[in-house]
């Protein structure tokens, strides 16, 4: 099929004098909106995590100067449209999907919201508490997998402009104001800072429509994130200094880990797509392909799933393809192991930390390269199947200074040898000098036995192969080499 | 632009017009076919280029699980799916699957299993065929077996720490007697525990549900049927029906209201379950539609309730309803995250009251006009690539094996009064028909 056309027109080569826009207009009667400003959770003053997200939220889901919410929640409702918002650490994001009957409609209220916010303190209110809530209920009392990962994010950049949850604290926000949201508003939301996105079937006018619209707002361009060379970040463990394990204690009935260190490659890096090879080999996203879920649930049933990331993907456990929308200028490595059974907790870290040691000595062999390039290869359409996903990706690509996703990923992969990859894992990948978080009931057990040099035992409902029995005697016995361990009670993890 | 896009756009367009008869709310010319051995095939070339999504929906879910102790089996079985066959091993379909770049996975619901796929079109013949051998010949060691019981005691481990998993168990349990909507889809624990002991019967319950009889494929996306159909008869035309029917003991009507508690062990925000038993899904009778649109005037976002609790008062954080649609009758549920225990009572009475006026009072004509809108434009956003198309078509195929099913109910939500909205309220919505639980966590 001959390909939609495409615009890229990013009007100022410094973002300043009017807001880039990426445009891909089309016949469907669908229209997607993406507007991305280019601050967020990096933003954030040091006394006031969570004021990027919170601001975010307060233009989202609240009114505007001339309607109440209720009266815009009403004018949404038969429409079917809603405005989807988020918050990462150089990104904030508001998209929504309507169709092309309802665009004008649906713009006015949109516009509104970002431009001629209401600041209610009922609506304050109540987004405060939905924030503080998401943090102490559905993060720290629901969640264990995603509250281990987002507390490895946490103590990796400890101390840096990525140092905190996107979120925030609950201590923090609860002293956070109305006034607080204004300021960061007025400084970071500027249309130096945003950049738009529009695909669909819009009137030919509507980029201008809209670009008039939104040169309102101020003009500064986006302050620069200090976030200095990968091997000054706090949380990046020296290789001699051994790995660092924290467990948060909280009453559940399993044991979820997820362990990492800071990546010196993003995309558009030259090493990027040799990694996305050895990430999709290792631990491809909700996948049954991937090394790690073969070796730890396929073989041994040690739980419901094991990946590894190259990328920051929240919310993994709900969904099968990452938001767009999230760059960053600089990504982790991580591995994401699954809720284990407690009697299996030790081993199934080993296991996964055996691997990893694995994947550097040896990297691909030549038949897995081959196929996970052809993977990887096809896999790649998967991620804009949808015209809203295509334009967050071009509006990624334009901030990373790459070409056209997929285009640019399956050029690159095209050339991409065995040697090549395995090289880029040598060199970027490490399976000493790791931060690992749990979460367990029994933390002072857990501790006990990830330390000691006693074996871990595993044992099977079922026989299993010569080679995996041998394989576990190793496994068993894998030193983590472990130098530092905190236990914290979860009610301190982000308070 | 192809022609066949420009054609998806003036459908979508029409469809959603006002003037002209009433088109059908599914925009895509589909192809519905049975072979001999009874397995239906819906085929819908779709205006994405490029892709092709299959789904596979067999009829069998949670709700088929008529033996006692063998609750979760349908769940368990969506697993051992992948444990491959003699002429394509775990490791041979895994590879074909990867080199093929495609994203596959399935899920499992009271009364289905999907399994579904999603890549590019010039391996539509490879990917029919793997499934088509897994379908008719999986082949599973015991041992293997028993290591597929303990990912699924994995998968259970991970949604027990979230409360609402526990309160949805003990909701069916206090609101089902009979019937096997009493488990939920994972099953009861005791049952997951003790799968390692169960292979014959898994052996058994493979040989009952995975025939033609009780499956649709759903191939959507950049295709044409008679190839689809070509591809199909070669590969899936040998499948031998089978003659199982379970025997699913009907719940007997209740006779009051119930209710249930759940203590958390951990600190959490109080939660509000109030629950109503109501028919079973229906395209041709409107009570499953006026039910939908009463949870959408009552309890939506948009609702007077909603605005009260979460906008106004702000005494919840997270509310709505849903009338799942269920093969047999089931449950409307209304749920409210209370943010003070002390609110819990006041936030029951205040759903009860609500229930209470629309059984009471007639619905506003405009407010019911404009859910019908809405429900039609979510239904039109909703269907913005094959995937989603095939998704969406599985769901209704699960319940009565052909996508006009959409067309059907989305005729009998435009023909919606306020007096059938009364109707249902009054007629379900009944303190004899109610469930109500609530969970509490301890102190923050």
């Amino acid at each position: 099929m001959k390909r939609m056309i495409l615009w890229v027109t990013l009007c100022a080569a410094a973002f300043g004098a009017v807001p880039p826009q990426v445009l891909m207009p089309g016949k469907s009667p669908l229209v997607t909106l993406r507007f991305v400003f280019l601050t967020g959770a990096a933003s954030d003053p040091v006394d006031k995590p969570g004021l990027a997200n919170l601001t975010c939220e307060m233009l989202a889901a609240s009114g505007t100067k001339q309607m109440t919410y209720k009266q815009i929640v009403d004018a949404l409702f038969p429409m079917a449209t809603s405005i989807e918002s988020y918050t990462d650490k150089q990104m904030m994001v508001f998209t929504a999907e309507t169709h092309v009957d309802n665009l004008d409609k649906f713009y006015t209220l949109f516009k509104a919201m970002l431009l001629e916010p209401g600041w209610r303190e009922e609506d304050f209110r109540r987004v405060k508490d939905d924030q503080i809530n998401a943090l102490k209920v559905n993060l720290r009392g629901n969640n264990d997998e995603e509250l281990a990962k987002e507390e490895l994010y946490s103590l990796l950049y400890a101390g840096g402009p990525f140092g905190h949850e996107n979120l925030g604290t609950v201590s923090a926000l609860e002293k956070l104001t109305i006034e607080d949201v204004k300021a960061f508003y007025k400084a970071q939301l500027t249309r130096g800072n945003l950049m738009i996105g529009l695909a669909g079937g819009y009137p030919a006018d509507f980029p201008a429509r809209v670009e008039k619209d939104f040169g309102m707002l101020p003009k500064v361009g986006p302050a620069a994130v200090k976030l200095g060379a990968v091997q000054a970040i706090a949380g990046n463990v020296a290789v001699a200094t051994g790995t660092k394990l924290t467990i948060i204690q909280k009453d559940t009935r399993s044991v979820a880990y997820s362990l990492g260190f800071p990546l010196a490659v993003k995309r558009g890096d030259a090493d990027f797509p040799a990694l996305l090879v050895m990430q999709s080999y290792f631990g491809q996203h909700r996948d049954s392909g991937g090394r790690l879920y073969q070796r730890m649930r396929e073989i041994r049933g040690l739980n419901y799933g094991d990946y590894a990331y190259i990328e920051y993907f929240p919310g993994g456990m709900f969904q099968f393809e990452p938001l767009p929308n999230m760059a960053r200028e600089q990504q982790i490595f991580q591995i994401w192991i699954r809720p284990v059974e407690v009697p299996t907790a030790a081993f199934a870290l080993k296991l996964a930390m055996f691997e990893l040691d694995n994947l550097v000595k040896n990297g691909l062999s030549e038949e897995d390269f081959q196929r996970t390039r052809s993977f990887v290869s096809k896999q790649v359409n998967l991620l804009t199947k949808t015209k809203s996903a295509e334009l967050g990706y071009r509006m990624d690509s334009a901030f990373y200074g790459m070409g056209e996703y997929n285009a640019s990923i399956k050029m690159a992969l095209a050339g991409l040898t065995r040697e090549q990859v395995n090289a880029a894992i040598r060199k970027h990948v490490r399976a000493d000098g790791v931060q690992i978080v749990a979460v367990a009931k029994d933390a002072e057990g857990l501790k006990a036995s990830l330390l000691s040099k006693d074996v871990s035992p595993m044992t099977y409902n079922s026989p299993k192969d010569a080679a995996v029995m041998a394989e576990d005697k190793v496994v068993e016995r894998w030193d983590l080499k472990i130098r530092d361990v905190v236990i914290v009670p979860v009610e301190r993890v982000f308070q | 632009m192809t022609k066949r896009f420009l054609l998806f756009c003036c459908v979508l367009t029409t469809l959603l017009g006002a003037a002209g008869p009433v088109k059908k709310v599914f925009p895509y010319a589909y192809k519905q076919e049975d072979l001999a051995n009874g397995l239906r095939l819906v085929t819908i070339p779709t205006d994405y280029p490029n892709l092709v999504s299959i789904y596979i929906v067999v009829q069998t879910g949670s709700r088929n699980e008529v033996e006692a102790g063998k609750s979760g089996f349908a769940h368990l079985f969506e697993h051992l799916m992948f444990r491959g066959t003699k002429a394509n091993p775990p490791a041979q379909y895994q590879a074909a699957i990867r080199t093929a770049g495609a994203a596959q996975n399935a899920y499992t619901t009271d009364d289905y299993t999907a399994y579904h796929t999603t890549f590019s079109k010039e391996d539509l013949p490879q990917i029919l065929g793997l499934e088509a051998d897994r379908f008719q010949h999986l082949e599973y060691t015991p041992e293997m077996f028993k290591t597929e019981t303990l990912a699924v005691l994995g998968e259970y481990n991970k949604n027990s720490a979230n409360p609402m998993s526990k309160m949805f168990e003990v909701l069916r349990a206090r609101a089902f007697q009979e019937h096997t909507y009493r488990h939920t889809t994972m099953g009861f624990l005791k049952d997951i525990q003790d799968f390692p002991n169960e292979y014959e019967y898994s052996r058994q319950f493979f040989d009952r549900y995975y025939r033609p009889e009780y499956t649709t494929i759903i191939v959507a996306g950049d295709v044409e049927p008679k190839q689809v159909r070509a591809m199909v008869d070669k590969d899936w035309g040998a499948w031998k029906r089978g003659s199982y029917q379970a025997a699913i003991s009907a719940e007997p009507p209740q006779e009051g209201p119930r209710t249930g508690e759940v203590k958390w062990p951990a600190a959490t925000l109080p939660w509000v379950l109030v629950a109503y038993r109501v028919p079973g899904f229906s395209d041709t009778q409107n009570d499953t539609a006026a039910l939908d649109a009463l949870s959408y005037l009552a309890f939506s976002q948009s609702s007077e309730l909603y605005q009260k609790l979460v906008i106004q008062e702000q005494k919840v954080d997270a509310f709505g309803a849903q009338n799942g649609d269920h093969v047999d009758p089931y449950l409307f549920g209304i749920f409210a995250r209370v943010k003070k225990t002390a609110d819990m009572d006041a936030v029951d009475q205040a759903i009860l009251a609500t229930v209470k006026q629309f059984a009471e009072t007639p619905v506003d004509a405009v407010k019911l006009e404009r859910v019908k809108e809405n429900l039609r434009y979510k239904f039109a956003l909703g269907l913005n690539n094959s995937e989603a198309i095939a998704g969406t078509v599985a769901r209704f195929v699960a319940l009565k094996r052909t996508p006009e099913t959409i067309n059907n109910v989305y005729d009998l939500y435009g023909g919606l009064t306020a007096a059938d909205i009364q109707r249902v309220a009054k007629q379900y919505l009944t303190e004899r028909n109610r469930t109500t639980v609530t969970l509490v966590g301890a102190a923050q």
